[in-house]
C-alpha cells in the first residue's frame, strides 16, 4: 500500500492532436517527482487526467488504488492549477475558512497563514481586489487547506516573484520531509534539478526520461573539447573516430562533442592537430535540455 | 453537515455584499414602490386596494430580478475564473454545492420579501390579514422557481458581460411586460395578449390575487411550472452540447 500514484498505458487523444501518447509510470509515498518538458509536451493534460478533470482516452489511472472522484481520494489530495481560482465576494480568510470545512483533519488557519506567507492585510482582503500574487498565494493555501497526503501542483511558480518562489519551495521541502507526497510539473530544468527526487522527462506527450535529477542531468548533457587551432588545418582526419558525436568551428574555435572527453584529448595529440588553448566543459544543461526537448529543427 | 452550513452561510455573506444585488433588489423596488403609490396620482379607483396591489408587484419584480440575475451570473463568474474546477477537486460532493446555494438563495428572498412587505407596511400603512402576508410571500417564494432554472440558462453563457447584459434586457422586458411596472389592464389590446403569456404576469398575478382575498389561479400554477419544465430542459439540452463540443 505504499504506492500513492499509478499509471497504466495512459493516451489522450483530442481531435487533432494526441497530448499524452502512451505512458505509465507510478509514485510511492514519500516521493517528490517533477513533470519536466517545454510547453505543450502534455504536462498539464497529464496532470488534469491524474485529478480527473479529463477523462483519458485508453488506459488507466489509480491515486490511492482508486478512481479520483472517490470522497476519500478528494480529501486527501491538495492541488494547485495553472489557472488562478477564486470565488468571488469573500475575503481570503472567509475563503480558507470555508474550504477548511470541507475535510475532515485541515490544517489549522495559522499554519496556512504561516506556510503561504499571506499577511494580516491579505486575510481581510475581497477575492476581487487580489493581485496576482497574492492570489498566488491564497491557491496554494488553498491547496494545503485539507493537510493532503499527496500535493499536485501544475505549473506552482508561474506569476510568483522571487521570494514567493523560494517560499514555496521552502514549504514543498518541509512538506517533503514529513513524507509526503509531491508531484509538480515544471518548464525549468533548475526548479526541477533544485526539488525533486525524480524528474519524467516530457516531449511530444511521451515520457523520455525517468530518473533521478543526476540521472537526467548526465543523460542530456553533453561534454565538449574546445580549442583553437590553425584554421587552414583540415581537421578531416578526426572524423573517422567513433568516439566523436558532433564537430563544428565556431568563431576560430573548434568544438568537439563527445561523451568521453578524455579520449578526444589523447585524439588531438595522436592525430597532430596543432590544438592549443584546450578547454573542456561539461556543456551547458538549459541549452541541452532545450535541444532535447524541442523540436529537431537544427537536425539538418 | 458543517460544510453545507458554513456554505449557506458564505452564499448568503456574498449575495449580501453584491452591490447590484442590494440597488435592484432592495432599493428599486422600495423606491417604485413611494413614488407609485404617493408621488404620481394613479386615479385608481381603490387606493388601498392599489397599494396592496402594487407592493405585490414590487415584491414580485424584486425576487424575479434576483433569480435570473445572482444565480446565473454568478455561475458564468465561477467558471470563466476557475472556481468551479476546484471546487470539483475538493471533497465537497455537488449535491451539497448546490442545495446549498439553492437554501442560500431562497434565504435571500425571504430577506428582500421581508424587507419590502415592511417597507410598504410602513409608508403605506397596509393592512393585510397574517395569512394574507404569509400566503403572498410563500407565494413569492415558490413562484420564483421558474425564475431561477431561467437563471441557469444565462450560467451557461461563456462571459460574464453577455451573460448580465442580456439578462438585464430579458428581466426589465419581462416586468413591464407582465405587468408589474403598471397593471396590463392599462396598456394596448396586443400587449395585454402577450403579457398573459409570460411567466412574469403568472407569478404577479398569484400574489393580486391573494391580497384581494382570493387565491392563485390554475392558469398561474399551470403557466409557471410549464415554463420551468421548459427552462429545465433547455438548459439541459444547451449542457449537452456544450460538452460535447
Amino acid at each position: 500500500m505504499n504506492e500513492i500514484l499509478r499509471l497504466e498505458n495512459v493516451t489522450k487523444s483530442f481531435k487533432y492532436k494526441t497530448a499524452v501518447n502512451n505512458i505509465s509510470f507510478s509514485m510511492k509515498k514519500g516521493e517528490v517527482t517533477a513533470i519536466l518538458g517545454p510547453n505543450g509536451a502534455g504536462k498539464t493534460t497529464t496532470i488534469s487526467m491524474i485529478l480527473g478533470l479529463l477523462k483519458p482516452t485508453t488506459g488507466d489511472i489509480k491515486l490511492f488504488n482508486s478512481q479520483s472522484q472517490e470522497l476519500h481520494v478528494r480529501q486527501k489530495i491538495g492541488t494547485m492549477l495553472q489557472e488562478v481560482s477564486v470565488m468571488p465576494g469573500l475575503t481570503i480568510n472567509e475563503i480558507l475558512v470555508l474550504i477548511r470545512s470541507y475535510y475532515p483533519e485541515p490544517l489549522p488557519l495559522k499554519d496556512l497563514v504561516n506556510l503561504t506567507g499571506l499577511t494580516e492585510q491579505d486575510l481581510k482582503t475581497r477575492t476581487e481586489k487580489l493581485s496576482g500574487g497574492q492570489k498566488r498565494r491564497l491557491n496554494f493555501a488553498l491547496a494545503l487547506a485539507g493537510n493532503p497526503e499527496l500535493m499536485i501542483f501544475d505549473e506552482p511558480t508561474v506569476g510568483m516573484d522571487i521570494t514567493s518562489r523560494q517560499r514555496f519551495w521552502q514549504t514543498i521541502n518541509t512538506f517533503a520531509n514529513q513524507g509526503k507526497t509531491i508531484i509538480f510539473s515544471t518548464h525549468y530544468l533548475q526548479e526541477a534539478d533544485d526539488n525533486a527526487q525524480r524528474i519524467l522527462l516530457f516531449k511530444d506527450g511521451s515520457i523520455v526520461a525517468d530518473g533521478t535529477p543526476q540521472q537526467i542531468k548526465s543523460r542530456i548533457s553533453k561534454k565538449a573539447v574546445s580549442f583553437l587551432t590553425d584554421p587552414e588545418k583540415s581537421l578531416e582526419i578526426l572524423y573517422h573516430h567513433s568516439e566523436i558525436e558532433q564537430i563544428f568551428r565556431k568563431n576560430n574555435r573548434v568544438y568537439i562533442y563527445s561523451d568521453h572527453t578524455d579520449k578526444i584529448l589523447e585524439l588531438l595529440f595522436q592525430e597532430k592537430i596543432g590544438a592549443h588553448d584546450i578547454q573542456i566543459e561539461s556543456g551547458n544543461l538549459e541549452e541541452a535540455f532545450r535541444q532535447l526537448t524541442s523540436e529537431n529543427k537544427e537536425a539538418i | 453537515m458543517k460544510a453545507f452550513q458554513m456554505q449557506c452561510k458564505m452564499e448568503i455573506k456574498r449575495v449580501l455584499r453584491n452591490r447590484y444585488f442590494v440597488f435592484w433588489s432592495l432599493m428599486m423596488p422600495i423606491i417604485f414602490y413611494y413614488i407609485f403609490t404617493n408621488v404620481v396620482n394613479t386615479n385608481a379607483a381603490d387606493p388601498a386596494a392599489w397599494k396592496a396591489h402594487y407592493l405585490m408587484s414590487m415584491t414580485a419584480f424584486s425576487v424575479m430580478g434576483s433569480s435570473i440575475m445572482t444565480l446565473g451570473i454568478r455561475m458564468v463568474q465561477e467558471r470563466t475564473q476557475g472556481w468551479s474546477t476546484f471546487i470539483r477537486l475538493t471533497p465537497l460532493p455537488d449535491h451539497i454545492y448546490f442545495s446549498a446555494q439553492m437554501v442560500g438563495q431562497s434565504v435571500i428572498h425571504i430577506l428582500s420579501i421581508t424587507v419590502i412587505f415592511l417597507a410598504g407596511a410602513i409608508i403605506n400603512r397596509i393592512s393585510l390579514t397574517p395569512m394574507e402576508w404569509f400566503m403572498s410571500g410563500l407565494w413569492i417564494l415558490l413562484g420564483s422557481i421558474p425564475f431561477l432554472a431561467m437563471g441557469t440558462l444565462f450560467g451557461l453563457m461563456k462571459k460574464v458581460e453577455t451573460a448580465a447584459g442580456i439578462s438585464n434586457v430579458l428581466y426589465m422586458v419581462l416586468a413591464v411586460c407582465g405587468g408589474m411596472w403598471m397593471p396590463l389592464e392599462i396598456m394596448p389590446k396586443a400587449m395585454q395578449s402577450i403579457g398573459h403569456w409570460l411567466p412574469s404576469y403568472h407569478f404577479g398575478s398569484g400574489a393580486w390575487e391573494i391580497v384581494q382575498g382570493g387565491l392563485p389561479s390554475w392558469k398561474n400554477i399551470v403557466i409557471l411550472f410549464a415554463y420551468l419544465v421548459v427552462f429545465m430542459l433547455l438548459s439541459k439540452y444547451i449542457r449537452r452540447k456544450q460538452e460535447a463540443a
